[in-house]
């Protein structure tokens, strides 16, 4: 597989949803493939909350398998042998894009606190400069799960003609107030970590680690499912010789413990607040009076809506109030609940009739219209 | 293409928006929509025939039939299909109510239980077999199987209004003969219905 990492300047101003411009961005993109000479292969692929542009491959013994490993690569489901796949650090990210960690032109220190709010749709609207970079008139698939779903519906509606198909995976048209609630106490555990400095922990020469190791510690039991984390762990105590912590007793808290301090140790605290206001936030029928089937009018992609049984964080009411609007609006989409055992990271991994479904919907291109 | 999509081509409009309830792998939803233009929804509860409908660049969606056939009121269906799948539902006389409520038009088709070699088979003293209900009966999925007299009944008593009716023998064929006598000869029957 044929691996391209690269960050790329955007000389150009980006007005934001809020109405903040940012004078210039970058964007760090990892490819995967080849472009075809027609090139009508190209997939856009999208991360979701934590996610960023290494999707799949390991680049070096020190690096972890990309997010969507699983799912992307020679002869996986989306099958890099055949297709140009596409997969960035979005705009708020901490992994080489412009975000609160890049330095301010205007004052030579981080951005920290002080970068712009960036929603969904602000997303969507820097990844459309990379059909520009790449020379590709549009999309054969733009395929996320959770957020990267939200994005992968967000392009459906702002950039009709700009992409063929659109795979929305665990995901949502706009979260419930119990999402907002949980992402809101990760945040406050943040804030009120005594590091944090108001967001400008880096002038500072600090980190706010212990909110964000705890944040993340309440975000991963969200993401599992109760069978998942009773057939892993059990609850088997954890061996006093190899526990992070002499607090730990149990394997899951030992889990949770190691899972949350890699983290803290990896991600910026300011990516963390923004990437979960721009989840809250995601409303695309806002724009439309509220109504959903107005807005998804727009979409001239087919859509593949995919739930799964086990995800308690993204139910599968969400898929399905997405598939009943889109069938109203009279737009092609399909909708499939997947079995998935691992609660709402289901999407991430390999199963026989997910990776079989989306497979089919990436490589069926009928005449029909 | 085999007959019984013939005759639903025949009825439906051009650039209908059309559900087809217990679509299979979407190959009548994929005839129509060349034929007519039609705009089509599948819904099934089967994943390898899901997986096959997408293969097909079919629209379906994931549903048990049973459990929703009202949530698909008002979404502008002109046709609403039900090929061989009415025999298969708890409550047919619910669905076909809350069928005739998804859309004006309905099409519904319907294995005949009277048919002859169905008779016979019976006064040999087991459970009878034909090309239209091949499973054997612990292995059926059939719960509701009726005769033609049966299903035009409760037509008539729930004042559900047959618009066009077509009787095919069992090499699904019309003929002079089957029409004569439907509920002895026919091996399947095709129905238009509305309110």
């Amino acid at each position: 597989m044929k691996t391209c990492t690269e960050k790329i300047f955007f000389d150009l101003p980006l007005t934001l949803e809020s109405g903040s411009i940012l004078p210039f961005f970058e964007l760090m993109v990892e490819t995967y493939g080849e472009l075809n000479s027609v090139k009508d292969n190209a997939v856009l692929v999208c991360h979701a909350f934590s996610g960023n542009h290494h999707a799949a491959g390991e680049k070096s013994e020190e690096t972890k398998a990309g997010w969507w490993d699983q799912m992307v690569g020679d002869g996986k489901t989306i099958d890099t042998s055949k297709y140009f796949v596409v997969s960035l650090n979005n705009l708020g990210g901490c992994h080489g894009s412009s975000g609160p960690i890049s330095v301010d032109p205007t004052t030579n220190l981080p951005f920290g606190a002080a970068f712009p709010a960036v929603s969904v749709q602000d997303w969507v609207s820097a990844q459309k400069h990379l059909l520009d970079h790449f020379k590709i008139d549009s999309w054969e698939m733009v395929a996320g799960g959770s957020l990267g779903g939200m994005q992968a519906l967000q392009w459906a509606i702002s950039y009709p003609d700009k992409l063929k198909k659109a795979a929305i995976i665990a995901s949502s048209s706009k979260i419930s107030s119990q999402n907002i609630a949980l992402n809101e106490v990760a945040r406050e555990m943040i804030r009120k970590d005594e590091n944090f400095f108001d967001g400008n922990y880096l002038a500072q020469g600090s980190k706010p680690k212990q909110g964000l190791k705890a944040a993340r510690m309440l975000g991963h039991i969200t993401y599992l499912s109760e069978s998942s984390m009773s057939k892993r762990f059990g609850r088997k105590l954890q061996n006093p010789e190899t526990r992070i912590d002499t607090k730990v007793s149990y394997e899951v808290e030992n889990y949770l413990q190691y899972k949350g301090e890699q983290f803290a140790e990896t991600f910026d605290a300011n990516s963390y607040i923004l990437m979960t206001k721009a989840m809250d936030t995601f409303d695309p029928a806002k724009d439309f009076g509220q109504d959903l089937v107005e807005c998804f009018k727009q979409i001239q992609a087919k859509l593949f809506i995919a739930s799964f049984n086990s995800d308690w964080l993204f139910p599968k009411e969400y898929g399905k109030d997405i598939q009943i609007s889109a069938v109203k609006a009279g737009v092609r989409s399909s909708y499939v609940e997947l079995e998935g055992e691992y609660g709402h990271d289901s999407f991430l991994f390999h199963s026989d009739n997910y990776s079989a479904s989306l497979q089919n919907f990436l490589e069926t291109n009928d005449e029909l219209s | 293409m085999n007959s019984l999509e013939h005759i639903v081509i025949n009825w439906v409009e051009a650039n209908s928006k059309v559900i087809d309830f217990g679509c299979g792998d979407g190959s009548l939803l994929k005839s129509l929509s060349r034929a007519k233009g039609t705009t089509g929804y599948g819904v099934e509860n089967d994943p390898l025939k899901i997986q096959d409908c997408i293969k097909n660049g079919i629209s379906v969606i994931q549903q048990d039939i049973d459990a929703g056939l009202l949530e698909y009121k008002n979404m502008g269906f002109d046709v609403a299909i039900m090929a061989s799948s009415i025999q298969c539902l708890r409550k047919p006389k619910e669905a076909l109510q809350n069928i005739l409520e998804v859309a004006n038009q309905c099409v519904i088709t319907l294995p005949n239980f009277g048919n002859w070699e169905l008779r016979t088979g019976l006064l040999k003293g087991k459970m009878p077999s034909s090309p239209q209900l091949p499973a054997k009966w612990y292995e059926t999925t059939n719960l509701h199987l009726c005769t033609i007299a049966d299903f035009e009944e409760l037509c008539a008593a729930e004042q559900f209004n047959i618009h066009k009716k077509v009787y095919l023998n069992r090499r699904g064929k019309t003929s002079w003969l089957t029409n004569c006598f439907p509920n002895f000869l026919a091996a399947e029957a095709v129905y238009l219905l509305g309110k």
